[in-house]
């Protein structure tokens, strides 16, 4: 494999020495002399130039979020078996009193054999007795093992990347049902619409604007290009919540309110943020969310000739990666929710 | 619609925040050209705002005496919001946040000013659908609680309205001894019932006091350490380099016990020092709490100069800046008796705490500020490693809560080395290096719990009358005296009186 030039994943280790010799790394920086770490965070990607770009998501999340960071750059296809290992770290000064938040980064480029035993190559190295949070950024793929799944505590991986989601949904369905109940599953997608949710919900905290809830009749999201899965998600969700079931699969599906009728939704393609708009309306109340390129900010508003419009203007999430990786990281706990609205639109992905 | 669609909680919150949600309201501050509205409330009210947190179609009404219209009032919070908020103030926020408030000019005794706040929140219920309940914060001196108390309750606005409620924040000083506590008490009582009071202690607010109990009663390790049988003793400390700072008048008639102790230092002591609460129910800690204050050995007569040490701060230097005494700031008179510095032996009278020191300190012209909760181990036996050509350190676990927020634990270790030498060693965790993110400030989160009717983080009426109890017995015997006010100056560590009071204990005050 070609190598870049103008990025070094840190000190090349042989792989039996990365504990001793990140110890010395820690000794010799004295940048900070406890190591509070959080999580182990594990990430799995098996596309070349990977690690560099990992690598600055760690440089980004790791003065908020003090962690021992894994990167795997992996091609199990490559013929023989090859591992090679660098470590690094990132210190944050953080506040006038120079305390600094460190994290240390150990890389991994493993080919073929040592490819495929990753749970004996990788997970040697983690950091006892913390939490491992592994992000999976490649497709899944059968079988599953269910060895390699034991370890992780947490499992992040982006369903908007996926251009079989069915399919891997199935997997993801495969690996929680061989964890039992113990691995959290942390869609990044869903964390991405976790702003849009809080603020759609603050819509119906109002009593009569409550009343309104059970009465929406038709449901629209404008979404970015590549976007689809996001509006599906929220979709799912509203259905769930809701009690809808779908009665038609189409492009703009159709929805069955089993006490109320019909509910159509339709999505449109629009650029700007993963979602731009979300408009649901009933007989007499309309509930918007808007969300202007560039803006920064959520719009939401409730009109009706029931009661009084109520408008709102919330900071809006940052859509970057990162931003979501520390929002998720942060927020921790299970998404009860997820399979749920994952459910109540599966047969629209 | 059939009454059993009717929805009565939002389905669309579950699953995202775990906290209850705020409810719709109208939040009334008396008092509102005030310092803590322009520095805390205000500031903390559009952060709140900004993440979507506070409750749909909620007003904010400013209710003071001095003449202005809403627009200077906003123009004057946007103003003060841009230097004390904690995150930077976008525009279009602060305008749709300002939009939500509004100001009424009137004398705090002023019959009308009631009716016409009383006619335009009714007004709001229904243009703005602020559902009726009401939230008024005293953020006023408490000579003015009984006006305002009582014309809440003439103008009917102490009602909650159609299954709504009225809830009433109280600033400290929740009275200055027992007896006016409990005539604060009774005068917010007879106009709010104890479940719509809450009384704002903004130290319960900080994310480190909160930690204490998740610390305590999260971590088997320290539970099953946490008694007299393995604790020597407890040191409490709440130092700051500033002076009064312009709060002379009323500093001066209350000191330290008052300002810091009787509140702040005993709320931390309770936190410390209770036994685990059958639920996390405010109630359920609130009784924990209470059972503490309760169980501290009362401290009257000559007992007060055996375990109480008040000083007064001299000139000296700040940062290597001379600073004047307590005596020559602005508004303090010459002969002023009033304590800057207080440091307190305490007993708890309990199974679990039968013999443990507590020691408790406070003062201002500090040589720094900080605020933690030491708890020192008692010492291994004397065999092994700890004869008599060697001594140990005990054990210290120290709980900052402020700045520099976190937890430490000193332990002894073997030096490297052929020969056996044995030193201390810290273990060092600090917030801000794991956890990076910014904490909210204490308010933020105090405002949102009396939104949703959590009161799990203010003061009980009980707690606060335990409190004083036990500090009265104390400034009762202060007032039969005053040749034990000791002095000592300004950025020193206290009086030599302090330091004898520890001693008696076989205790040195920490180095902070």
């Amino acid at each position: 494999m070609e190598k870049d030039v103008s990025f070094s994943p840190g000190i090349a280790v042989p792989i039996g020495a990365i504990e001793r010799e990140l110890g010395r790394v820690w000794e010799e920086s004295g940048a900070a002399k406890t190591r509070a770490s959080l999580i182990n965070l594990a990430i799995y990607n098996e596309k070349t130039g990977s690690l560099e770009t990992n690598s600055a998501i760690i440089g980004a999340i790791a003065g908020e979020h003090a962690m021992r960071a894994i990167l795997i750059e992996s091609d199990p296809d490559e013929t023989g078996s090859r591992a090679e290992a660098w470590i690094s770290m990132h210190c944050y000064l953080r506040g006038s009193k120079g305390g600094s938040v460190c994290s240390e980064q150990i890389s991994f480029q493993l080919g073929g054999e040592a490819a495929r035993s990753l749970q004996s190559v990788v997970f040697s190295h983690l950091d006892s007795d913390l939490p491992l949070v592994l992000w999976w950024q490649a497709d899944f793929h059968p079988p599953i093992d269910g060895k390699l799944w034991q370890w992780v505590d947490r499992l992040l991986f982006d369903s908007r990347h996926w251009k079989k989601p069915s399919e891997q949904f199935q997997l993801i369905t495969e690996i929680a049902t061989l964890t039992e109940t113990k691995l959290v599953l942390c869609d990044l997608n869903w964390a991405r619409s976790l702003p849009v949710r809080q603020a759609v919900a603050g819509m119906f905290d109002n009593p009569a604007a409550l009343a309104e809830l059970q009465l929406i009749r038709s449901f629209h999201i404008d979404h970015a290009p590549g976007s689809r899965s996001t509006a599906l998600l929220l979709v799912g969700w509203i259905a769930n919540r809701l009690g809808w079931v779908l009665s038609d699969a189409s492009q703009n599906p159709t929805f069955t309110d089993p006490k109320k009728g019909a509910v159509h939704v339709t999505l449109s393609e629009k650029e700007g943020a993963s979602i731009t708009r979300m408009l649901l309306n009933s007989e007499k109340a309309s509930f918007e969310l808007t969300h202007e390129p560039g803006s920064g900010l959520y719009v939401t508003n409730a009109r009706s000739d029931s009661f009084p419009s109520m408008g709102r203007v919330i900071r809006a999430a940052r859509e970057e990666t990162r931003e979501i990786l520390l929002a998720e990281l942060a927020r921790g706990g299970r998404h009860p929710l997820y399979s749920l609205a994952v459910k109540a639109v599966q047969a629209l992905w | 619609m059939n009454p059993d669609d009717i929805l009565t909680a939002n389905p669309l919150r579950e699953g995202i925040a775990n906290r209850l949600t705020p409810e719709t309201c109208t939040l009334v501050i008396f008092g509102a050209t005030g310092d803590l509205t322009h520095r805390k409330l205000i500031p903390a009210l559009y952060n709140l705002a900004a993440e979507g947190a506070l409750p749909p179609s909620l007003i904010i009404r400013g209710f003071a005496r001095r003449e202005k219209t809403t627009e200077e009032f906003r123009k004057e919070l946007e103003t003060s919001t841009r230097k004390f908020s904690r995150t930077p103030v976008n525009d279009e926020l602060w305008n749709n946040f300002a939009s939500s408030i509004f100001y009424n000019q009137s004398a705090f005794d002023d019959p009308r000013g009631y009716s016409e706040l009383a006619r335009e929140m009714r007004e709001n219920d229904v243009a703005k659908g602020t559902g009726g309940n009401r939230l008024f914060y005293l953020a006023v001196a408490p000579d003015q609680f009984p006006i305002i108390l009582g014309h809440l309750r003439s103008s009917g606005l102490n009602d909650a309205l159609r299954g709504g409620w009225a809830r009433i924040i109280v600033e400290k000083p929740f009275g200055m001894d027992l007896a006016t506590a409990r005539e604060l008490n009774g005068l917010v009582g007879e106009v709010f019932p104890e479940k719509d009071t809450f009384r704002i202690d903004h130290f319960l607010g900080k994310e480190t006091a909160q930690n204490i109990m998740v610390l305590r009663f999260a971590n088997s390790i320290f539970e099953s350490l946490w008694n007299s049988s393995h604790i020597s003793h407890v040191q409490i400390t709440a130092a700051e380099p500033l002076g009064v700072e312009g709060r002379a008048g009323y500093y001066d008639k209350s000191g330290a016990m008052r300002d810091m102790v009787q509140n702040h230092l005993l709320q931390l002591l309770t936190l410390m020092a209770m036994e685990p609460p059958t639920s996390l129910g405010a109630d359920a800690i609130r009784d924990e709490k209470v059972k503490v204050l309760r169980s501290l050995r009362p401290l009257r007569g000559d007992d007060v100069f055996r375990h109480v040490v008040r000083a007064q701060y001299t000139e000296g230097l700040i940062n290597g800046q001379p600073v004047t005494s307590y005596r020559g700031e602005l508004g303090v008179s010459k002969d002023s008796t009033t304590e800057t510095y207080v440091a307190l032996q305490l007993n708890i009278d309990n199974w679990r705490w039968a013999g443990v020191p507590f020691f408790i300190r406070t003062a201002k012209r500090m040589p720094k500020g900080g605020t933690e909760i030491a708890v020192t181990f008692k010492g291994v036996p004397r065999v092994l490693f700890n004869q008599s050509t060697q001594t140990l350190d005990e054990n210290v676990l120290v709980i900052r809560i402020q700045p520099d927020e976190g937890v430490s634990l000193r332990m002894s270790a073997k030096m490297p080395g052929s020969s056996l030498r044995i030193e201390p060693v810290k273990m060092d965790f600090h917030y801000g290096t794991s956890f990076g993110k910014a904490t909210p400030e204490a308010y933020e989160r105090l405002l949102l719990d009396a939104m949703s009717g959590d009161a799990t983080l203010f003061a009980r009426c009980d707690e606060v009358e335990e409190a004083w109890a036990f500090v009265d017995g104390i400034e009762e015997a202060w007032k039969t005296r005053s040749d034990d006010l000791a002095f000592h100056a300004a950025g020193s560590w206290g009086p030599t009186e302090a330091t004898e009071l520890a001693a008696r204990h076989g205790v040195t005050w920490r180095r902070m």
